[in-house]
């Protein structure tokens, strides 16, 4: 771990107890916090030269029945790369925005109330932005089978007999 | 005069893919835009969960069309990261001169980019054109042109044979004899001048708030690169600088690319001399590699592509499918608040010279 980072992370301790520090190598660094301290530690490192979003993301955690959602900043400084994670409940997935931190924060919540059904407390534009006319489960939750709504949107067709006969008859399979 | 509201896209032939804005034109300027993507989406991140570790190796490249290898090689160093893999180190030297050729290539398409709104179509002939060489290149080394599928967790394919090791510093040679002819042909073009030349502006506040990267961010004067700030392979074993303008506008931008080749032509004569002879790959698993399964773990790996960051975050269950693999387009900053708010005051003509320069992909957006 660099300097910097050692620095941050003892900033973060001071006003987060319990703070679960996992080291993925020397320049990354998981921590796991609970929901209601994520917007306070964001804050912190962004005003700690961990200022770029690289991704908003989330995993569905379904036998937890948790949404664990990941936010990666990165400091131009020193090259550190922070992983700042939380679990919310998978029932009433709901965080709130961190819009006012980065711009860019609406299109991912956006796509993650596309993809994971995650709201977002104050922001509203939640209109869909891959997906068009989409009617089931949002797609990227574990319990979506797209094999199974592959097969309910786009059943299989009916082959007439004698079609295949004819195309055998075309090819001299059989004659006449 | 009224608003009129104009369709740009999903087909243009200035820009890579398919990708929609919705103009609200006053006159002939922009007043306001609505990014529209969604006409690429392959669902690639549900696609990866449903696949074994090894499967996911044909599909991947297929993410960004441009430069398909930086896929390849977050995705290696994704796994390699999780399951602690030391690779050997020709490897990783081999890595990066296909990322340093992608790049070329990459740059090279740039100039067709440019080519197409501008009308000098001589720019997208000879752009194509010398791109094909390095096709070549990966031709005889991978046998694909486009999706090579060569990078895999755990090293690279094939060695590096002397013969192709002759074609790359054949191929780099020409290249740079052919660059000043590029220079006469754009850069010192009055038009390209009239035409690049504070349009499509990008100041660095704007551009580090939004999180723009690579050369829309470099435009602006900062010299940040994922290659210089947290290398990964031997990019701190090489020499070589990061080109950066001050203007922040779609002319600086091009040139800028134009510089990036030279630098990458001096990193992969550099990585032909200083790679060591040994192994190229490790063997991941005792038994088939279709077998292999990933140790529990999240990891985030990130690479200068063309366009800027570009990265995987990838959670593994310790299963023989990811459990969740994320992609970081990299140009999703310009596409989607770019487009919203700093498109508009442009004028039609210079919308396509807009999305090409800023470097909208739409492939990589979609996903």
């Amino acid at each position: 771990m660099t300097n910097s980072m050692n620095n941050t992370i003892e900033r973060l301790k001071s006003i987060i107890r319990n703070l679960k520090v996992e080291e993925i190598d020397e320049r990354e660094v998981k921590i796991e916090i609970k929901p209601e301290m994520v917007l306070n530690a964001l804050s912190l490192l962004k005003g700690s030269g961990y200022s770029h979003l690289s991704i908003i993301t989330a995993v569905d955690w379904i036998e937890e029945n948790k949404f664990e959602l990941v936010y990666i900043l990165f400091s131009w400084n020193d090259g550190g790369k922070f992983i700042v994670s939380t679990k919310i409940d998978r029932k009433k997935a709901k965080f709130v925005t961190v819009k006012h931190l980065w711009p860019i924060a609406r299109y991912y919540e956006r796509e993650l109330h596309e993809f994971f059904g995650i709201s977002f407390e104050g922001n509203d534009d939640m209109r869909p932005l891959f997906l068009e006319n989409w009617d089931d489960l949002p797609p990227l939750r574990k319990d979506f089978d797209p094999m199974e709504y592959s097969k309910k949107k786009f059943p299989d067709r009916e082959y007439h007999k004698d079609v295949i006969h004819e195309a055998k008859v075309i090819r001299g399979d059989l004659n006449g | 005069m009224g608003e009129v509201k104009l369709f740009f896209g999903p087909n243009h032939p200035g820009m890579h893919g398919n990708f929609s804005v919705h103009m609200y034109v006053e006159g002939d300027t922009v007043e306001r835009a609505r990014p529209l993507p969604g006409f690429l989406h392959r669902g690639f991140e549900k696609l990866m969960e449903r696949r074994l570790w090894y499967q996911n190796l044909a599909l991947i490249p297929r993410i960004c069309v441009p430069e398909p290898d930086i896929n390849e090689v977050c995705y290696a160093m994704a796994i390699e990261k999780i399951a602690k893999i030391d690779v050997p180190e020709r490897a990783q030297w081999i890595r990066m001169i296909i990322l340093e050729l992608a790049r070329i290539a990459s740059h090279m398409m740039s100039f067709p980019g440019i080519g197409g709104p501008l009308g000098l179509y001589t720019s997208s002939f000879w752009g194509v054109a010398d791109r094909d060489r390095i096709l070549d290149i990966f031709e005889s080394l991978t046998g694909a042109r486009i999706y090579h599928m060569f990078i895999v967790p755990g090293g690279v394919r094939k060695d590096l044979t002397p013969k192709i090791q002759d074609l790359i510093v054949k191929t780099l040679d020409y290249i740079e004899g052919r660059l000043p002819d590029y220079e006469d042909l754009i850069f010192k073009n009055r038009i390209v001048h009239t035409r690049l030349k504070g349009i499509a502006l990008l100041d660095r506040e704007t551009a580090l708030e939004l999180g723009v990267t690579g050369v829309g961010l470099r435009a602006t004067g900062v010299p940040y690169d994922i290659r210089k700030v947290d290398p990964y392979l031997f990019y701190d074993k090489v020499d070589f600088e990061i080109p950066t303008a001050t203007d922040g506008d779609a002319y600086s931008r091009v040139y800028l690319k134009y510089l990036e080749i030279y630098q990458s032509i001096k990193i992969i004569r550099q990585c032909l001399e200083k790679m060591p002879e040994g192994k190229v790959n490790v063997p991941l698993s005792e038994g088939s590699a279709l077998r292999y399964k990933v140790p529990k773990g999240q990891a985030y790996v990130h690479i200068e592509s063309t366009r800027g960051e570009y990265g995987y975050f990838m959670v593994s269950d310790g299963g023989e499918k990811p459990y969740r693999v994320a992609v970081r387009g990299a140009s999703y900053p310009q596409t989607f608040i770019g487009v919203e708010k700093y498109l508009p005051g442009t004028r039609i003509e210079d919308v396509p010279i807009w999305l090409s320069t800023m470097d909208v992909c739409a492939p990589e957006v979609d996903r």
